[in-house]
């Protein structure tokens, strides 16, 4: 292992510093995404409604990593599993990215792959209509919703960006990116 | 029957305001949802208004003024307006509103949709400023 004295936080600084407004890599533990949650509605945004909305799409990624990252850490409980992964917000001309990213076992990858294409398949009305049905499905495990991307979808107005780098045989990392518009 | 009041309030979560009146059979849930356990929170508002609906055959005013809710908020809105539907179609009174701020309107006038379509409910759009 290097001697950490050495490196310069500024070349992993530099980067970021132009349009990020926030990073964080880590367990996304839901009193962290409040949190910071509150931290992206008081601060984001040209205007109230559109900070709103980029609360809201951050609120849902970050609980989709929350619930159902493949990697997490379980602080010697397994009920209090936590997701691992990583959440960036930044700032453009035109619009806002939320960009977030986690592992995803190849067992599982295909599945939301299938999701996002469904989503971005649909108009706004078709979204609207699969919202509806699956909000009458019961609570996934973690009691979330089922419907956070669908929602994501509707509130960015834009289509979902997504990619997958193969890690090894068992696991893939999953990024994802949402839009809103200014 | 006992009211349920809960004051809200924006800490690490933020937690609605709560004030269902068994007198009155004025129920209103206001401010900001994002919670923890969110089943936790919901569930006894849930078990209150179908005991109210089955024992006080009062009319119901049921005001909706969030200003925020989560996705998971969303699925037990729509477990209590069901409710009220099923009092409706009994012959129950009902009146359901939700208040909004008018430069948010363009949003909620569709979740307003969704819930009418999936519940079969009217819900009246107040918008303030």
């Amino acid at each position: 292992m290097k001697d950490t004295n050495y490196i310069s936080f500024y070349n992993f600084y530099k980067p970021y510093s132009e349009n990020v407004h926030l990073s964080f890599k880590g367990p996304l533990d839901k009193n962290v995404i409040a949190v910071m949650g509150d931290l992206v509605n008081r601060n984001l945004g040209q205007n109230k409604v559109q900070g709103k909305l980029i609360f809201s799409v951050f609120i849902e990624l970050a609980l989709n990593i929350s619930y159902y990252s493949d990697e997490f850490v379980d602080y010697k409980n397994p009920d209090k599993r936590i997701g691992v992964g990583i959440v960036i917000i930044s700032e453009y001309s035109n619009y806002y990215t939320i960009t977030t990213g986690n592992v995803v076992s190849n067992h599982n990858i295909k599945k939301i792959i299938d999701k996002c294409n469904t989503i971005n398949s649909m108009n706004r009305d078709e979204l609207r209509r699969i919202k509806r049905d699956m909000r009458r499905l019961p609570s996934g495990t973690h009691g979330g919703s089922n419907i956070g991307l669908i929602q994501v979808a509707l509130t960015s107005e834009n289509p979902l960006h997504y990619d997958v780098s193969r890690i090894d045989e068992s696991n893939s990392f999953f990024s994802i990116l949402v839009t809103i518009n200014k | 029957m006992e009211n349920i009041k809960i004051t809200g309030s924006r800490g690490v979560f933020f937690i609605p305001s709560v004030d269902f009146n068994a007198e009155t059979g004025v129920c209103e849930i206001s401010g900001e949802s994002y919670l923890e356990d969110t089943f936790q929170f919901y569930e006894p508002l849930i078990n209150w208004l179908k005991k109210f609906t089955a024992e006080a055959k009062k009319p119901i005013l049921f005001n909706i003024k969030l200003t925020y809710y989560n996705t998971s908020t969303s699925k037990y809105l729509l477990d209590m307006f069901d409710i009220l539907k099923i009092y409706e179609d009994n012959n129950g009174k009902v009146a359901l509103n939700w208040y909004c701020e008018a430069e948010e309107l363009k949003f909620v006038e569709e979740d307003v949709e969704d819930y009418m379509i999936q519940t079969g409910l009217n819900i009246n759009i107040i918008t303030t400023n």
